[in-house]
């Protein structure tokens, strides 16, 4: 079992700023340089556009391309990316972040403060429709002192600013292109990135190849990734085994296991706070009742869940999305099934015959619909008749995710408590899904931001939690631990417990790597 | 085969594509989804939303907007892709290419099993080479392409490891990879393809062989083995061209199923992608492209069937 | 009809065929009396077991018994497909024996426009519609019985045509009998013994059109047990038991095989040739 880091950092890293963190690999040996990559992804990278992505393999593009201000270490807390260094008002609502000199975007042009702020706007301007709006911290201002200085000014006290801005959408994009139109970056890519875009096919392969004029002399250690798209999981775990790529991103638990037995292959596990969860419309009938959600969170039975979905890789889940991996979790006591109380619970609720329902499950990743195909049979003997519907992720997205009123989601961990809260689950979250729109918990969890006393924040995350096992705006039967692979010949990978972050300008190849055009 | 034929034949193309375009238009006007919603994003403001609908034009009665679609169409424009924003027609001509592609090997690679194993099965009708090719031949057209490929990816690509998976690799970018990722592709499509034709040319055959022209032959004291290729095999051949015509609209079906799988970026993947996301125009475009790509074949076998008729009878 | 039989039985495909189709028809009908377990029970502790006297054919992703769902299953597999089938022949029947009625114009009309819908293949057509239907067992079938009509109304008319030119047909246009009357008394018996055969290896067709769309997740929804999908749900887990998806696509492959050596016996023993 991989061990779960308690990441003890944000407080100190607030305390700290100011001190320009450098970016020094994990690893001893000086890197080779050179060589091509091929690293396998599960699903198409349809959006080049960094502010608007939003699924792991365009997060993976993205980064190669782009860079934010800051970028999160494998622990969890901010490196420099662009900012080489930052420090914050003594009441941590104003901070000034500082650029390195001299950087310069794909094209030639160079990357300034003006550069920043045009991001940051557009991020904040609702009409980018960019998840990095609600997730970057309660951001009100950001302006430039001078060339190379930007100021970002709070509606509040805010000590995770250096975090948030390392999401995944916060890259930086020229003002120029802004200006004329982001739609110059559904087709083609202008970053300050480690690497340039080569050629660009949504469903076959994304290829990049290293940018000489990185902020880094060092970095990127490859010449070339090549982000081969699979849409079938088996192949593309086949394809790993048989040394036709290099690094698998993501594979499902099913696959896991030829990995550890492939020769050749270095099978990579790590506990996180991604998830599966089932979620509630709390604004419709019969899910606006708490007792038809605690109903179905009692038939539960977490620990065969975990083996149903995750194939034992993984660890059972209290309807909160924090878990050990996230600093702030509360150890509340583990959710046992209860089929009789759930049956009275029912009844209470005016469905004393029972229930019926449509759940609806994505096709990808497969666990979805494994979580919803069990839960149907868990939940049968207390009355609840469930049908499930699958359907394409594609469709899913259009058409289900954030409007529907009974479905089966699935998340990355978030770098933060709030970061995981203020996307799901606050009234004003990005992704509000379930609508539970809880007052006492939108309050709990704005005042866990602005606290920056850690135990106060602690005992504040801690109700928050405890409204969200009490009242189950949505099920979250069990947390998966994150699973991917790599050839033996590759170096540097680490596996980033937030499930979407890559650092593959780390990555290099060794000496018996395959030589690749 | 007379001109004004020939010219009948195209008018009939002509007359296919329209009822087909009808078809698929009507079909893509009731599928529930909003274009403006879909192009612009669920957070897009109303006003916005508005301005996109008149600009594309989705306030106009149905019939402008079909003949607005069809119009561009004549032109070569299909539109532009509501999932990437980019012109629609030529990101299906790029992926016509490669079903076509693997449709042309699947058909050489059918076309030299299929014929032999046809023409031993007749010559040994009811013997155990004729049993076997039968058998087989059952299993071939019984066994859906999703099941053939999966066996075969189990068997050839994960427990022998001969093959990869799934994946395409241009022929103009590495010849040897691009050639190893089309064989699983290939067999899988043509598997059904040799057990339709073999049983074909099987039957053909043994009605040919009975006929008195090839006992004629015979009582004039050509020996067997003359018989059946100088005079049998080439009567017997030409139904085959008509069956291996139909069968394209089998393949373009097929291909469907099969790009999926072994994720070949080709127009059946394409479309399936685009029946996912809604992607209208992209839907429109590719069944349009794959009638079409029917149609033609079928005109190009009528005509090769035609010519090669004549010249048997005159020999 | 004994004749027919009797003909049937003395051909290999046609007994074959004949054993094939009655052991499914048998495992329709009686099949879920016989299932050893009840199809959608999990059980954690028994999953991607391997055939055994106590799971005859091993178990799945849930612990679920492989025989009892495929015993299950075969309602909704073969009797889906049959039906889609029977409702597609009946459509493409009536068209194809109307246009062949009709003749002239609107027989070059229909047959045209048939044709025209032949050259979408029938897998795209089913999607589309499919797609426009929503997801389903039910709409699986209409979209397979409308992708199956313009098929079937060609054979139709073909046979229709012969038809039409009898005897009896031309002495109930003389005896001035309507239209209908015709179409549906005279011609429409008379074109069904080919019309059967067709459809017989029709089924086959819409057994693998069926299980195709249930792999594509446009068909039968989990945790039914079509077959199709079971397919579809074992390559998933084909890693940890490979007799996951072994079994379902040997019953898809084997009801396929059955029709096709039925059809192929009664075409034989309708029309003997050599």
């Amino acid at each position: 079992m991989p061990r779960i880091h308690r990441r003890d950092f944000l407080a100190a890293s607030a305390a700290l700023s100011g001190l320009a963190m450098s970016g020094i690999p994990a690893f001893a040996q000086t890197p080779r340089r050179g060589g091509t990559l091929r690293v396998s992804v599960d699903q198409a990278v349809s959006k080049l556009n960094p502010l608007v992505t939003r699924v792991n393999p365009e997060y993976l593009v993205a980064e190669l391309l782009y860079s934010s201000l800051t970028r999160l270490k494998v622990d969890m807390s901010a490196e420099p990316d662009l900012a080489e260094s930052w420090t914050n008002s003594a009441d941590l609502t104003e901070w000034t972040f500082v650029l390195r000199k001299g950087l310069t975007f794909h094209d030639g042009s160079p990357c300034t403060s003006a550069d920043v702020v045009a991001t940051f706007e557009a991020i904040l301007d609702p009409k980018t429709a960019s998840p990095a709006r609600q997730n970057i911290g309660p951001v009100t201002k950001v302006a430039a002192r001078d060339e190379t200085t930007v100021v970002f000014t709070l509606s509040a006290p805010f000590a995770d600013l250096p975090v948030t801005l390392a999401y995944l959408n916060a890259k930086v994009v020229p003002a120029a292109v802004i200006k004329g139109g982001l739609e110059k970056l559904d087709r083609q890519a202008i970053g300050t990135g480690p690497f340039k875009l080569v050629s660009f096919e949504p469903e076959r392969q994304v290829v990049v190849t290293r940018n000489d004029a990185y902020y880094d002399k060092a970095r990127p250690y490859l010449d070339k990734i090549e982000v081969l798209v699979f849409p079938d999981v088996s192949a593309e775990a086949s394809a790993l085994i048989s040394g036709d790529t290099d690094l698998l991103s993501t594979t499902p638990p099913t696959e896991f296991g030829r990995l550890q037995k492939a020769s050749g292959v270095k099978p990579l596990r790590l506990a996180s706070g991604q998830f599966c969860n089932v979620n509630f419309g709390c604004d419709q009938k019969p899910f606006n009742d708490v007792r038809v959600r605690q109903a179905l969170a009692l038939t539960v039975d977490r620990a065969a869940m975990v083996d149903f979905v995750t194939e034992g890789f993984g660890s059972p889940g209290n309807d909160t999305p924090l878990n050990p991996a996230y600093r702030f979790y509360a150890d509340l006591p583990a959710k046992k099934a209860d089929i009789a109380k759930a049956k009275a619970l029912l009844a209470e609720a005016g469905y004393p015959k029972g229930l019926e329902a449509t759940l609806i499950a994505s096709d990808r990743p497969g666990q979805r619909t494994q979580l919803a195909v069990a839960l149907r049979e868990m939940a049968k003997p207390a009355g609840f008749d469930i049908k499930v519907e699958t359907m394409p992720h594609a469709t899913y997205l259009d058409q289900v995710w954030k409007k529907g009123s009974f479905y089966v989601g699935f998340y990355n961990m978030q770098a933060t408590a709030d970061a995981i809260f203020s996307l799901l689950y606050t009234s004003n979250a990005a992704w509000n899904e379930t609508r539970w729109n809880n007052v006492a918990f939108d309050k709990l969890v704005s005042e866990a931001r602005t606290t920056v006393d850690d135990a106060k924040r602690r005992a504040l995350y801690a109700e928050a939690q405890k409204l969200m096992y009490e009242e189950v705006p949505s099920i979250i039967p069990a947390f998966f631990d994150l699973l991917a692979g790599q050839r033996d010949w590759v170096e540097g990978y680490e596996l980033h417990p937030r499930g979407s972050v890559y650092r593959l300008d780390f990555v290099s190849l060794g000496a018996n790597a395959p030589k690749r055009g | 085969m007379s001109p004004a034929y020939i010219l009948k034949r195209i008018l009939l193309i002509g007359y296919t594509l329209l009822v087909v375009s009808l078809i698929v238009f009507a079909i893509t006007q009731i599928l529930p989804a909003d274009a403006a919603v879909m192009m612009l994003g669920e957070n897009a403001t109303p006003d916005a939303l508005a301005a996109l609908r008149l600009k594309m034009g989705l306030n106009d009665p149905i019939w402008m907007q079909y003949l607005h679609w069809l119009g561009g169409v004549v032109r070569g424009d299909f539109g532009v892709s509501m999932r990437t924003g980019q012109p629609v027609a030529p990101a299906m001509i790029e992926a016509l290419g490669r079903s076509l592609l693997l449709a042309l090997f699947s058909i050489v690679l059918m076309l030299a099993v299929a014929i032999p194993l046809g023409i031993v099965a007749a010559v040994r009708r009811g013997r155990a080479a004729d049993l076997g090719v039968s058998f087989l031949s059952y299993i071939g057209v019984s066994l859906p392409e999703f099941v053939t490929a999966t066996l075969m990816v189990l068997v050839l690509a994960d427990w022998l490891q001969w093959l990869p998976a799934t994946g395409y690799v241009p022929l103009t970018e590495d010849p040897l990879r691009g050639l190893k990722h089309l064989v699983l592709p290939v067999l899988t499509v043509s598997m059904i393809l040799i057990a339709h034709v073999s049983r074909m040319v099987r039957s053909e055959l043994v009605d040919v062989l009975h006929s008195d022209y090839i006992r004629a032959a015979r009582l004039k004291g050509l020996s067997k083995r003359q018989v059946l290729f100088k005079h049998a095999l080439r009567n017997a051949l030409l139904p085959t061209i008509t069956i291996v015509a139909l069968d394209v609209g089998y393949l373009l079906g097929g291909v469907i199923v099969v790009e999926e799988i072994f994720a070949l970026p080709g127009i059946g993947r394409q479309l399936i992608v685009a029946i996912q996301a809604r992607d209208l125009p992209s839907i429109q475009a590719g069944a349009l492209i794959m009638a079409t790509t029917y149609a033609v074949a079928n005109f190009l076998a009528d005509i090769c069937y035609a010519w090669l008729d004549r010249r048997i009878q005159y020999d | 009809m004994i004749e027919i039989l009797r003909r049937m039985l003395r051909s290999p495909q046609g007994l074959l065929g004949l054993i094939i189709v009655s052991l499914i028809v048998l495992a329709v009908i009686v099949g879920p009396w016989f299932a050893p377990y009840d199809p959608e029970k999990m059980a954690p502790l028994m999953r991607y077991k391997p055939p055994s006297s106590q799971f005859w054919l091993g178990t799945d992703q849930y612990g679920r018994d492989i025989l009892s769902r495929l015993l299950h299953g075969a309602r909704a597999t073969v009797v889906l497909a049959i039906l889609a089938t029977a409702l597609g022949t009946l459509v493409g029947a009536v068209v194809g024996t109307v246009s062949a009625f009709l003749g002239g114009r609107s027989d070059e009309a229909i047959m045209r426009t048939v044709d025209a819908i032949m050259s979408i293949p029938s897998l795209l057509l089913a999607l589309l519609i499919v797609n426009l239907l929503g997801k389903s067992s039910l709409n699986a079938l209409l979209a397979i019985a409308l992708a199956f009509a313009p098929g079937m109304a060609r054979v139709t008319r073909s046979v229709a045509l012969a038809v039409r030119k009898q005897d009896y047909v031309n002495a109930a246009i003389a005896r001035g009998e309507s239209a209908a009357f015709i179409v549906g008394r005279e011609m429409l018996p008379n074109v069904v013994a080919p019309i059967i055969v067709e459809m017989t290896i029709r089924v086959a067709f819409a057994v693998m059109l069926f299980a195709t769309l249930s792999f594509l997740g446009l068909g039968a929804q989990p945790p039914a047990s079509e077959w199709g999908l079971m397919v579809a749900e074992a390559r998933r887990f084909m890693h940890l038991s490979a007799w996951m998806i072994l079994w379902p696509s040997l019953a898809v492959a084997l009801v396929a095989i059955g029709f096709n050596l039925l059809g192929d016996g009664l075409r034989d023993a309708l029309n003997p040739r050599t």
